[in-house]
């Protein structure tokens, strides 16, 4: 049986929930059945290559065999994302030995794909009819800024100066779980809608697609083709022109969508009109643990708690703010204070102290990242101290006792009660008692016994 | 901060409106409304008004260039900036640091900061030029507008001492005209026949600025400009007159604050004083540069110098005096420091024995010759009562002399109305105030601007730190939770005048104390000194741990004992002081600083203290970052956490964040798993302490009595917050002495204006003053 739990961390995690009947549709697709090889942990990568010629089951044991004593516990996880995946297929036969093969339809495909080669369902427009492609900064920096403008509207609408295309059932299906929504009142992020802010830009994104993708059937779309067009377009080459004229009419509604999220670029011609993947997109099929290509800090903490971050977006600026007193804007540059006011207010908001320090840390400025620590000690320490100072007081059940008939009764109760290491606090003036819950039965059978 | 300053104005207008000889109750009062304005300039700040400045236009090469700067006066400077020394050095010219970390500086422009820079010699458009030219974005039209209007008058007008004749002198002859048209000045103008010059102003040549670092930063046609010799017009004035003119000159009448410059070369009339610096007085480089504010233009200007404790301030008010080479007075805050300006005097100079004289109530000395060098306190000039035959006579000579330098140290905590006085007292020809802490919590320290001179030079603590020139010192905050018990009592009502005692006497916070003692003493061999504001606790803690203790009534001779056997007995390693120690006590051998309690919020006082420790020990090369050294001076703050202490300790430590400093926070001290021989173990023995504290009378549990205490200063100011109007009454010019019990800081300025002193007590104090 599978042992790892699924978090749907990234795309192939969304692909292993995917029902069985979805996964096998979706291995007729020689590209998903690429991208599911290049997800995959080395070791399982490995078995695949290793069985894809081989068309009967391989029984556990013998694989078992492949592997050194110390590998076992890799070997588990590479066995149970292949199953999981239902690239594997686990039979047992009648003397209950398990075996394993390869799923049919993924062999062929990914057969296919090594002789053949994988060819895009289109190819990249000449260039004399795409004259005005953006470099790939301009696309990158596009990219970004469509992502944060889409950012800025999701926490909140009033910030933004243009608006995205998406519907307002749509957006709202996005800031489910990130922003509460009562009646009247001005939506607050949650705690995992700081949690959410405080994110790199791929898991953010990877956020947002799987709200999309989980949404796609309320509004008509088969996941299945939605996964299988999104890793298809984590094919294409960042900074190409596609005829748009190549995609289906779900395809082109859909990249509709994608421009919003900064994923592609659509420009038009006089005649055609085509998409510009971004970077954002061909990135999709990475999964989180290899996003190396890390953006560059920003943020300078010093020791006197101010916080300069060398950042001209709106976003940043919002970001800042759920912990710190933002004082100064400037064209480049913002400046603030964490302050305990500050800090408490996210910590109120279910924001941590441990959230807020690794975002400082990972967004540090190249000027102070390559110092040791990059966030000065005594600022993250006196984070984490207010954060605990809040938490002093602790909860636990307990039961109040009182209108005893007499002192010796009480008295004795108090004795039978600390006996058992279960009084929390008692009052002889009064003859009250508070005992934890736990000893709540033993206590009361103890009154009850007759004198 | 733009809000903040403009009120200010109006309030310095009021103060400098007085009377010079005003009796200082008014002064008092004056106090609160400057404590008053600071508060509610605190609170606008926490409101955390947002400041967009978004819409600035970035240059194109704004990555090359240092510094952002805001409309409100903000300025914002990169110190990894390649041109990062440059800009420092315009910048602390011109504006007022507000905080100084590693990697990003805070400046901010003030009209105050801007009539230091021109009374350096910078002018309105190079002081623009520059700023514009370091500047990443086009400078806001704001910025531009106030500097044009802070500077419109400032440093257009000098009083010079040339040959004992006075006269007004600048640059600009409309001005002079301007005001000749006042009624005071035109009376006290001495008219010389054949003069030259179409209004009869006196024209000649002064030599322009010497030091041209801001130079390369400007355009070529500037820079020749600065360097040629500027035609200067002046008139003379009657000498009996000049602080009369000088009056009429300040911003709440003409507005054309002068500058006063002694040409100490051309003095001819008072004598010189044969002494020089020794060969092995080697001044460092910011004290060089200190220096070369001050004589910038081969004459001596009158101003401020800001050097932290231990970075060698005496030296250079030592050499500043050698360079001048004429009489001295040299004033201190108390007898010990007396003696040790005297020694300073001896160790860094030439001077013979008999040219230098101490004046203070135990030692009356007298210098011989006819130039000398005289150090006393403010107080023994300031005192307005009855003085012996002998104090007479001093005093008398020295009303009478005119003194080259007059040089002041810890100019920070001596009130304005002693200035005044001191000031009016003695002639000096230039006055040089010395401090580490520009900073008062009464924000009333741009008087001094005007008093004494603008701020000439400013050193940055980290670069000195850097520089191996004074210590690297490691802060730390020790959270001391409060005992049940202790807290128990201190949250009740009828204790609230005990609440600090409570506080300080907490047990947890005792045998962290000692831990550090312990620690400190037998793994480091350090020497430590032990602060505590609280008279009560310091007596408690010195007796329990049996180690000396100086305060306030400690006499002369018995400190002079103890801190000679904390220098240079071995088995002497801990000395408990009251605050009597904050200021001018020079303990070279502490490296350790351990508070247990404080004077509420002050910011001062924090730095102060931590400058006992600052004065760099052991090789250089040990010291820089990553020698075996690094740290070896050590500050602890002991805070009982959920008290009021935790709230004054952050206001406390400010000033010090400030400056690049910062508090590491202890949680367990002593370690879970020791702490079993250290004191108050036991319950019973805490709940023992806690029967004495709550069992001694309200007054002994207060702040220290400081009757004692006449000589020093420090004391009177911190006095000077609480004291009520009435307890003033009908004796101006006193040095008055009151009890003290503790400011509530909380309980609202009504309040505390209101509190009747115990008459009783005062009155002991009169009938010693008046035998």
């Amino acid at each position: 049986m599978p042992q790892v739990k699924i978090i749907a961390k990234n795309f192939m995690d969304m692909v292993a929930s995917l029902p069985a009947m979805k996964l096998d549709a979706l291995y007729h697709n020689t590209f998903i059945c690429e991208a599911i090889l290049r997800s995959l942990p080395p070791l399982a990568k490995k078995y695949i290559l290793q069985m894809l010629y081989i068309d009967v089951p391989v029984t556990a044991k013998a694989m078992e065999e492949w592997v050194l004593a110390d590998g076992f516990s890799k070997h588990r996880v590479a066995i149970d994302r292949l199953i999981q995946l239902r690239v594997f297929t686990e039979t047992s036969d009648r003397k209950k030995e398990t075996s394993y093969r390869l799923n049919p339809t993924f062999q062929t495909n990914l057969q296919k794909h090594l002789i053949y080669g994988g060819v895009l369902p289109r190819e990249p427009m000449p260039s004399n009819i795409t004259v005005r492609l953006p470099s790939l900064d301009d696309l990158e920096a596009y990219a970004l800024g469509q992502w944060e403008c889409f950012l800025l509207q999701l926490i909140s609408s009033t910030q933004t100066e243009k608006l995205t295309n998406f519907s307002s059932s749509m957006m709202k299906v996005f800031q489910r779980g990130l922003l509460t929504q009562r009646e009247k009142e001005a939506p607050r992020l949650t705690e995992s809608g700081f949690q959410f802010l405080l994110m790199d830009t791929n898991a953010q994104l990877w956020y947002i697609m799987r709200e999309y993708i989980s949404n796609s059937e309320e509004r008509g779309v088969d996941p299945a083709d939605l996964i299988s067009f999104l890793l298809e377009l984590s094919f294409h080459v960042t900074g190409e022109a596609y005829n748009i004229n190549t995609l289906t009419e779900f395809q082109r509604n859909t990249i509709k969508d994608l421009v919003d999220l900064g994923l592609v670029k659509l420009q038009q011609g006089r005649k055609e009109s085509w998409f510009i993947p971004t970077k954002l997109a061909t990135n999709l099929s990475m999964s989180l643990s290899d996003t190396s290509s890390r953006k560059q800090g920003f943020v300078v903490v010093e020791t006197n708690f101010r916080l300069y971050a060398y950042s001209s977006s709106k976003l940043h600026c919002e970001i800042l703010r759920l912990f710190s007193r933002v004082e100064y804007q400037l064209p480049n540059l913002i400046v603030g204070a964490i302050t305990k006011e500050s800090l408490y207010n996210a910590f109120e908001n279910g924001i941590t102290a441990e959230q807020i320090i690794s975002f400082l840390q990972q967004n540090a400025h190249p000027r102070v990242a390559e110092r040791t620590p990059a966030v000065p000690e005594n600022v993250t320490d006196q984070i984490r101290l207010w954060e605990t100072d809040l938490n002093r007081v602790e909860t636990m059940p307990s039961h109040l006792y009182d209108e005893f008939p007499s002192r010796d009764v009480f008295e004795a109760a108090c004795d039978f009660a600390r006996e058992y290491g279960g009084l929390l606090w008692e009052d002889s003036k009064k003859m009250r008692l508070v005992v934890k819950a736990e000893i709540h039965l033993h206590m009361r059978e103890y009154l009850r016994r007759p004198k | 901060m733009g809000h903040g300053e403009k009120g200010r104005p109006s309030k310095r207008h009021k103060s400098s409106s007085k009377d010079e000889h005003k009796n200082p109750v008014v002064e008092d009062e004056d106090a609160y409304y400057g404590e008053e304005f600071e508060d509610d300039y605190r609170d606008g700040e926490k409101e955390g008004k947002k400041r967009d400045f978004t819409k600035l236009e970035l240059k194109v090469d704004h990555s090359n260039r240092p510094l952002w700067a805001c409309a409100d006066g903000r300025i914002f400077l990169e110190t990894f900036s390649p041109l990062y020394k440059q800009a420092y050095d315009f910048l602390i010219a011109i504006a007022e640091p507000v905080c100084r970390p590693e990697s990003m500086h805070e400046y901010n422009l003030t009209p105050h900061s801007l009539y230091a820079a021109v009374s350096v010699g910078l002018e309105t458009e190079t002081i623009i030029a520059v700023l514009s030219k370091l500047s990443k974005t086009k400078l806001p039209k704001e910025m531009i507008d106030f500097i044009h209007a802070s500077t419109a008058n400032y440093g257009k007008v000098k009083l010079v001492l040339k040959k004992n004749r006075y006269f007004v002198e600048s640059p600009f002859p409309e001005v002079l005209k301007t005001l000749l048209r006042d009624e005071v000045i035109s009376r006290s103008r001495i008219s010389h026949e054949g003069s030259t010059g179409n209004d009869g102003f006196t024209i000649s040549k002064t030599v322009g600025e010497i030091e041209g670092r801001h130079d390369e930063l400007i355009n070529e046609a500037e820079l020749a400009a600065a360097a040629e010799e500027k035609e200067t017009h002046s008139f003379e004035v009657d000498p009996a007159q000049v602080e009369n003119v000088k009056q009429r000159c300040l911003p709440n009448a003409l507005n054309y604050p002068m500058l006063e410059e002694y040409d100490f070369r051309n003095d001819t009339v008072n004598p010189d004083l044969d002494m020089e610096l020794k060969p092995q007085a080697q001044p460092r480089p910011y004290q060089e540069k200190s220096l070369s504010k001050m004589f910038g233009n081969g004459r001596a200007r009158s101003g401020i110098i800001v050097l932290p404790c231990g970075a060698g301030k005496s030296l250079v008010g030592v050499s500043a005096a050698c360079r001048i080479r004429k009489s001295c007075l040299c004033l201190a805050t108390n007898a010990v420091s007396v003696d040790q300006w005297a020694f300073q005097f001896k160790l860094w100079s030439t001077i013979r024995d008999e040219q230098i004289c101490r004046f203070t109530s135990d030692s009356k000395e007298r210098f011989r010759g006819n130039a000398g060098v005289v150090v006393t306190t403010y107080n023994m000039v300031a005192f307005g009562g009855k003085r012996s035959e002998e104090s007479e006579k001093i005093i008398e000579e020295i009303r009478n002399r005119e003194w080259g330098l007059l040089l002041m140290d810890e100019v920070h905590v001596v009130p304005a109305h002693m200035f005044r006085k001191v000031i009016s007292i003695t002639k000096s020809h230039c006055k040089l105030g010395l401090t580490a802490t520009l900073v008062r919590e009464d924000e009333r320290i741009t008087d001094l601007n005007f008093l004494i001179g603008p701020k000439l030079y400013e050193a940055n603590w980290l670069d000195l730190v850097k520089g191996g020139f004074i210590a690297n010192v490691q802060c730390a905050e020790v959270w001391c939770p409060m005992t049940k018990e202790f807290f128990a009592e201190y949250l009740k009502k009828e204790n609230s005048k005990k609440k600090q005692a409570l506080y300080v006497m907490n047990p947890n916070k005792f045998r962290a104390c000692e831990f550090l003692i312990r620690f400190h003493e037998q793994q480091r061999g350090d020497k430590i000194i032990v602060f505590a504001d609280n008279l009560f606790a310091l007596t408690e803690y010195a007796m329990k741990l049996r180690k000396p203790m100086i305060y306030g009534a400690t006499s002369h001779v018995e400190r002079t004992k103890i801190l000679e056997a904390f220098k240079t007995h071995k088995d002497v390693n801990t000395i408990f002081l009251s605050k009597v120690g904050d200021n001018s006590i020079d303990i070279p051998e502490a490296n350790v600083i351990i508070q247990i309690s404080s004077h509420a919020g002050s910011r001062r006082q924090e730095a102060q203290r931590l400058g006992r420790i600052l004065r760099a020990k052991g090789r250089l090369q040990d010291r820089l970052a990553g020698g075996k050294e690094e740290y070896n001076a050590f500050f602890y703050s002991l805070v009982s956490t959920d008290t009021q202490e935790m709230y004054y300790s952050t206001k406390r430590q400010q000033f010090l964040i400030d400056q690049g400093y910062s508090f590491k926070i202890i949680t367990s001290l002593p370690p879970p798993d020791s702490g079993a021989d250290l004191s108050y173990h036991r319950l019973d023995e805490q709940l023992a302490l806690l029967g004495k504290v709550l069992s001694a009378g309200d007054d002994a549990v207060g702040l220290e009595q400081l009757d004692e205490d006449a000589d020093d200063i420090a004391l009177q100011k911190a006095r000077r917050s609480v004291g009520s109007m009435s307890a003033m009454s009908g004796a101006s010019g006193m040095v008055y002495m009151e009890y003290n019990t503790g400011r509530n800081k909380h309980g609202g300025q009504g309040q505390i204006k209101g509190k009747p002193k115990d008459p009783s007590k005062r009155h002991h104090l009169f009938k010693r003053r008046f035998g």
